[in-house]
């Protein structure tokens, strides 16, 4: 037996089996583990992909709580500091909230609902390989930990003094965040093999459900992602492990060679599975099936293609001694031509939701779950047309070229977009919607992940701060972009808090505000995570719906 | 119940899920992608240097083509032996299949102690190029991926004495013979990309 198999007394409880001789029954028998035992030596699928939703949303929630920190940071952006005590804390807590918010928020969070709901749509009793899927979460939940933990012990992914940063923290958070990619990677591939061989007898890959059909895609794609990052990460702590770093692991080069990961096109990666759940749930509210099923994949897997990002690594450039501006990532026309094609799928999967809406017939039945997907929905549309402009100046640049004087004006606007907070807007509206529909899917599926529905009026009690903060953060970021905000307000090339250092951003006292507002977002979304888990909490203690049917027929 | 003819064929049985082989692609392809985001950042870094008129590996570094070909050579022959025992396990022949696995494993430590060999020899010091930071990085990284390909074609073989591989069932070895060429093609990649280019 293998770490592959399920484990017999698994299979047999599972299947009921108690048809063993009476003879053995006096013999010690061997039973599993109940409680916290249970719990950490678990295979079954639905308890880890409980673990998964409950610990994933606490660690969105310290991602929010970092990102209010910056925010109350940027509130005040030429008075000094108000909550760091240095530069190099800021640019921690800047590098942190990312890989927070995604490695250990919101990718866990689809794997989580991925693993304990894809074997019920396939028809399947289990995950692929279960106690791969549970390593996965365990390795995961210890590797987000220590790199938070890291972090704050004068870690970080890098450092831009050297003299406050602790070489073994540093290290210690970008080892820990290899973790946290490698069991991601490892969760992927369970829920990969499980979509593809754990099918029911007769299903094919395009009869699966939208949600199971976007995990594939969205394993996929990881799956040529997630080995990338941990290439840079290991590059990195290898450099870091000689007397100096020479490149790749001193001063803030660690997040440079990450960086990637947190920005277009790599970003909408992260949030591939926010097609299926809200294919999911937007049908069931219109009480329908998905029609143009095959179209819809179709989307789904070019949204996949177009969002894969690892090839945009700007954080070479700079080592190329003959570059030009025809060697910026970001400037090339591959770069700008997949934010360009993304939007159009995007609005391709606009129009098939329509199509769906219209061919129902009938009203929608609103829902918590609709209302999310509908907005998550709107912030992905949001984060591909923030990344249009964020191109436009590139790609129209040939207009600039036959008449600089006629769209100079509109050339002004669109210039120097590039490193602003326009990119971390882009980021926020990408995972915030992502993030808003795993809220959705838990809604929609809670009966089957947690025995009973969440309840409706706290569902919409906190639809409104999740939907309406997640819209406030990444509008405030986008806009100060357009104001020459910059996405990173402190790193190396950049000399922190030298006076008239935020002099180049237009209209500061306006960027002020528009952060002040960007953090009335984060407190919001917060309480609505916070009402989020309130209604998880109450339905995980409350009686399941097996019970309360037991009890009525009683 | 309605009464069943006579002659009548049985229905055709469920295809086989084939789990391990498809975690196993999942797991070799993962592979073969950090093997191409290291050597893209080799290659880069590389173009880079000499495109600035500089030297890449340092003067002072002595890398011999001698024992990477002798390694590359030893991969490319464990490809047939990897072949051997897959073609031995499909036709119930068990002896040769262990004993062409155990060939295989041999290969393998073979290529390890050459490559061990050569990191004593060629006087390269990880801090004092990126050269040296990218070579080490990768050549560890190899040996790190022939260690596991040695752990799951050992696990394979053990599983054959055991009696569980047969001409009916033959995804184990199969799915380390996927794996195993993966490491292989990996190295012949390295072997040109960093000892012959150097």
């Amino acid at each position: 037996m293998t770490l592959t198999e399920t484990r017999p007394e698994t299979e047999a409880v599972a299947a009921g089996d108690d048809s063993r001789p009476a003879t053995q029954s006096s013999a010690p028998q061997w039973t599993p583990p109940t409680g916290l035992a249970g719990v950490l030596s678990t295979g079954d699928h639905r308890v880890i992909g409980r673990l998964y939703i409950v610990f994933s949303l606490l660690l969105s929630g310290v991602a929010l709580t970092l990102g209010m920190l910056i925010g109350i940071e940027q509130a005040d952006i030429d008075g000094g500091f108000g909550v760091f005590g240095q530069a190099n804390e800021v640019f921690q807590v800047f590098g942190l909230y990312r890989t927070t918010l995604i490695l250990c928020g919101l990718v866990p969070l689809f794997l989580g609902l991925a693993t304990a709901v894809i074997p019920n749509q396939l028809g399947a009793s289990s995950v692929a390989f279960p106690r791969a899927a549970a390593a996965a979460f365990w390795t995961w939940l210890v590797g987000a930990i220590a790199h938070i933990a890291a972090t704050f012990s004068y870690g970080g992914l890098g450092s831009l003094q050297a003299e406050v940063a602790r070489g073994q923290s540093v290290e210690l958070t970008v080892l820990s965040l290899g973790m946290i990619g490698l069991s991601l990677l490892v969760g992927s591939g369970v829920i990969f093999t499980t979509l593809v061989t754990q099918r029911s007898a007769g299903m094919d890959l395009l009869q699966m459900p939208a949600f199971s059909w976007s995990m594939l895609v969205a394993t996929g794609v990881w799956l040529f992602s997630l080995p990338v990052l941990l290439a840079n990460l290991v590059i990195s702590w290898v450099d870091m492990r000689g007397a100096d770093a020479l490149g790749f692991g001193g001063g803030d080069a660690p997040f440079g060679m990450v960086a990637w990961a947190f920005d277009a096109p790599q970003v909408y990666a992260w949030t591939i599975p926010l097609l299926g759940i809200a294919a999911e749930v937007f049908t069931a509210a219109h009480r329908s099936s998905p029609k143009l099923f095959e179209p819809m994949a179709f989307i789904v897997g070019a949204f996949g293609l177009l969002s894969f990002g690892a090839w945009a690594q700007s954080f070479f450039d700079s080592g190329d001694p003959l570059a030009t501006d025809a060697h910026i990532v970001t400037n090339e026309v591959v770069f700008t031509a997949f934010a360009l094609a993304i939007a159009l799928v995007v609005l391709a999967y606009g129009g098939w939701l329509a199509f769906n809406a219209y061919s129902a017939g009938q009203r929608p039945q609103i829902t918590p779950q609709f209302v999310l997907v509908i907005v998550s929905g709107a912030l992905l549309t949001a984060a591909v047309v923030a990344g249009v402009l964020r191109v436009a100046e590139p790609a129209l640049g040939v207009l600039r070229e036959a008449d600089g004087d006629i769209w100079r004006g509109f050339f002004d606007a669109m210039d120097d977009l590039e490193g602003s907070s326009l990119v971390t807007g882009i980021m926020n509206f990408a995972v915030l919607g992502g993030l808003l529909a795993a809220v959705a899917g838990l809604f929609h599926w809670a009966p089957r992940l947690l025995g009973r529905p969440l309840n409706a009026p706290l569902g919409f009690l906190s639809v409104l701060p999740l939907a309406g903060g997640a819209i406030l953060i990444g509008a405030t970021d986008a806009l100060g972009g357009f104001f020459d905000q910059p996405a990173q307000p402190y790193s190396a090339g950049n000399p922190p808090y030298g006076p008239g250092h935020f002099d180049e951003i237009d209209a500061l006292g306006f960027v002020e505000a528009l952060n002040v507002i960007g953090l009335i977002g984060y407190i919001a979304v917060l309480g609505g995570l916070a009402l989020v888990a309130l209604n998880v909490a109450r339905s995980l203690t409350g009686t399941s719906m097996a019970e309360a049917n037991q009890g009525e027929e009683a | 119940m309605a009464d069943i003819p006579v002659g009548t064929p049985l229905a055709a049985p469920l295809p086989r899920q084939r789990t391990l082989l498809v975690g196993t692609v999942f797991g070799t392809a993962a592979s073969l992608m950090y093997f191409a985001a290291l050597l893209a950042v080799y290659l880069r870094e590389r173009s880079d240097a000499l495109t600035g008129g500089g030297e890449w590996i340092p003067s002072s570094a002595n890398i011999q083509l001698a024992p990477p070909t002798v390694a590359a050579w030893t991969m490319l022959m464990s490809v047939v032996t990897m072949q051997w025992a897959v073609y031995s396990i499909a036709r119930d022949d068990r002896t040769h299949a262990i004993m062409a696995t155990s060939l295989t494993t041999l290969f393998g430590l073979s290529v390890v102690v050459t490559t061990s060999f050569q990191y004593t020899e060629m006087g390269l010091v990880a801090d004092e190029s990126i050269a040296a930071v990218l070579i080490y990085t990768i050549s560890a990284s190899h040996l790190a991926m022939i260690a596991i390909g040695l752990v799951f074609l050992l696990l394979m073989a053990f599983r054959a004495l055991a009696g569980q591989y047969s001409s009916r069932q033959t995804d184990g070895f199969v799915a380390a013979s996927i794996y195993w060429y993966a490491v292989v093609f990996v190295y012949v990649v390295i072997w040109t990309a960093i000892f012959v280019l150097k």
